[in-house]
């Protein structure tokens, strides 16, 4: 273990490469805000930076984050096979089942419930990270530090890409709507009705979108407020019950 | 909550009374449809292979549309509750200006 910490220092400022600055440019300030939250730990920056690079890859589904990269920008003394393992147990304390995601990453079987499949509150995760500092080849106490202000900061988001990854229906992309004043028609009464255009945009993960437009007048309008009432009723019983 | 609806950050356009009076800019011609019913369900993604604890409410919709030529057509979508308040909101702005035109 002692070895292994010795190794895992931070690279001493090492510029990254214009590649990885993209790859994880938005959650590198993130990061930054991590470990200034976290404190001065000696290698917690480049522990930030590993676990905001394999939530990319995994829950935010940003391809090109290899472990290549994250070994070569984050912790470049470290060997290959030192690095392995190590990325490995990171991502085993994170994440999920293995097969959804790209090989290249996720090589290893990890046979602890992780931390965004649990799910886990605060009160889990200290138990689960302090059980982890006490196993054999687990996390050290710093670590456990690191990702516990990155579940903090990320838990949120993260939740959200799972849920929108387990929707395979159609989902309401995007919603415009005018109001039109009919001025010809060839059915004399609908002169000067106005109507209400509206596009929906639907679409499912991954493919294109459709858009539907609709047209409807003032009666139809309140009979679907009518009904998206009584599902607000429904919302509010299940946040309030009674 | 309400940006959370457009994904790719297609902003809802509303108009103003004053725009409203205005000839359009462009005349669109888009091809509606007519919504003849609207059918909707409440579910909650309890869990799924990516994790454990989902506890996701949603609303679903589904709405019987008939084109031009008369034929009918079921389409449905999912929202999140935020989701659906934005859309909810958005039809009420739409009844409100609707009776003022």
């Amino acid at each position: 273990m002692q070895r292994v910490q010795s190794r895992f220092r931070p690279a001493g400022g090492a510029g990254t490469s214009p590649a990885f600055s993209a790859a994880i440019a938005f959650s590198w300030r993130e990061a930054e805000q991590s470990v200034a939250m976290a404190g001065e730990l000696e290698s917690s920056k480049p522990l930030s930076g590993l676990l905001n690079g394999l939530a990319q890859s995994t829950f935010h589904r940003h391809s090109g984050i290899t472990e290549e990269l994250l070994r070569t920008q984050l912790y470049p003394d470290v060997p290959p096979e030192e690095f392995r393992p190590f990325l490995a147990k990171m991502r085993g304390i994170l994440k999920v089942k293995k097969q959804n995601y790209n090989e290249r990453l996720w090589d290893f079987t990890g046979d602890i419930h992780s931390i965004a499949y649990a799910d886990m509150d605060f009160n889990q995760l200290e138990a689960f990270l302090t059980a982890q500092t006490k196993k054999q080849g687990g996390i050290t106490a710093d670590q456990a530090v690191v990702i516990s202000k990155f579940w903090k900061n990320h838990k949120t988001k993260i939740k959200e890409s799972l849920i929108n990854q387990s929707r395979w229906e159609n989902s309401l992309k995007a919603m415009n709507w005018r109001v039109d004043l009919k001025s010809q028609s060839k059915h004399f009464e609908q002169i000067n009705v106005p109507v209400a255009i509206v596009e929906l945009e639907l679409g499912k993960n991954g493919q294109e979108s459709e858009c539907l437009c609709l047209e409807f007048d003032e009666i139809k309008l309140s009979q679907i407020l009518k009904k998206l009432t009584e599902v607000e009723e429904s919302i509010n019983t299940l946040t309030n019950p009674a | 909550m309400e940006r959370e609806m457009a994904a790719d950050s297609q902003t809802p356009v509303e108009f103003t009374m004053e725009e409203l009076c205005q000839p359009p800019l462009e005349a669109k011609s888009e091809v509606t449809n007519k919504l003849l019913d609207l059918q909707w369900k409440m579910g909650m993604a309890v869990s799924s292979d990516n994790c454990r604890s989902l506890k996701s409410p949603y609303v679903a919709l589904m709405l019987k549309v008939a084109d031009q030529s008369g034929q009918i057509t079921n389409k449905s979508f999912e929202m999140t509750i935020p989701q659906f308040q934005h859309f909810f909101k958005q039809l009420k702005e739409m009844a409100a200006v609707i009776e003022t035109v």
